[in-house]
């Protein structure tokens, strides 16, 4: 009987297409964002008022994750942007090689910002990296403030975590306290946003974009730098 | 967690080392998990048991070894164990962002004839 020594990292062939994603991302200079929740909690209605805010500014692209619908992606088409539909037929997350396949479909000669809806779920997707700048997790007030202790990794992986629906706090027992407690415990440095999408004004919206286009900016400061 | 996919992947590393090693049937794969990772040993377990039929690693058995997880203070350089809810420097009580262990997924060993 022998012995090999193999240390081999599981996810290396997710790994492998990823790197291959970030690179090419990275060449176009566009900024990438991995948009994690669980369903239901607002991402697609945050993500429709974001590019009816920045989309005169900001190139805009959607991938849209989902089981089995399109119903995801026609709302993103009618906001005028590129949008490209994943079914992943069942399965729980989004990975490198989806991405990959809905990278070819669209032209990255014109974006500016891209937006990786995921699938709804605070567990797997925040074992897969895609190949983003930034994970942003969306929390809603009606799920309770606390998923972040439940559901950690998430939370912990993120670099801003949009706290939604804050129209209906009042209905809810959600404890803010408690919640910027357990955010500070798990992740001190996420930025972290309070939104409603339905409150008229809409609430937090006009913070939230104005911090993604500085994002935005930024990197594309960074690339005209690395270039140069 | 999606352990059933992690052990498609696990089967597939090894069978692919196997052949490239000339073994024809595996006795053992070792596996490092960290505590961080979100991935439970108990659902791997059942998950491998399940998978491995009509595989090279067949009447193979699976060992799984938890990595503790490990940060680094990048003020006083020290390295300390970390939980999910408490990541502060025992010394300088700053937040710790340098997690240098603790998410692994990863194949150690397998043995095999």
């Amino acid at each position: 009987m022998s012995e090999i020594k193999v240390v081999a990292n599981i996810l290396h062939t997710n790994e492998e297409i990823t790197s291959q994603n970030k690179q090419l991302l990275n060449e176009k200079g566009i900024y990438v964002i991995n948009l994690m929740s669980s369903p239901g909690s607002g991402k697609t209605s945050l993500l429709e008022k974001i590019i009816s805010k920045l989309r005169d500014r900001i190139r805009i692209a959607v991938i849209e994750g989902d089981l089995y619908t399109t119903k995801d992606a026609e709302r993103i088409e009618a906001q005028g942007v590129p949008v490209v539909q994943i079914n992943t037929g069942g399965a729980c997350h989004l990975d490198g090689k989806m991405i990959k396949g809905a990278l070819d479909s669209l032209n990255l000669d014109n974006v500016d910002l891209l937006v990786i809806e995921n699938v709804g779920n605070l567990v797997c997707p925040a074992a897969f990296e895609l190949g983003e700048d930034i994970k942003i997790t969306v929390l809603s007030t009606t799920e309770g403030n606390d998923k972040p202790l439940k559901y950690p990794r998430m939370f912990e992986n993120s670099g801003a975590i949009i706290l939604n629906k804050m129209d209906l706090l009042e209905l809810t027992n959600f404890n803010k306290a408690e919640f910027y407690k357990d955010i500070n415990s798990l992740n001190a440095l996420a930025t972290i946003f309070e939104t409603s999408c339905v409150k008229d004004p809409d609430q937090g919206i006009d913070e939230l974009c104005s911090w993604l286009s500085q994002q935005v900016n930024i990197n594309s400061q960074f690339n005209q730098h690395v270039s140069d | 967690m999606h352990e059933v996919s992690i052990i498609q992947s696990v089967i597939e590393i090894v069978t692919k080392q196997a052949l490239e090693n000339k073994l024809t049937k595996i006795n053992n794969v070792s596996l490092r998990i960290g505590e961080l990772s979100g991935v439970m040993p108990e659902s791997l377990e059942f998950a491998f048991d399940s998978c491995i039929k009509g595989t090279m690693l067949e009447e193979s058995t699976l060992n799984i070894e938890i990595v503790s997880a490990l940060g680094e203070c990048k003020d006083c350089n020290l390295e300390f164990p970390i939980k999910h809810f408490n990541k502060l420097c025992p010394s300088c009580n700053k937040f710790c962002t340098n997690i240098i262990r603790g998410y692994e997924l990863n194949i150690n060993t397998i043995e095999g004839d």
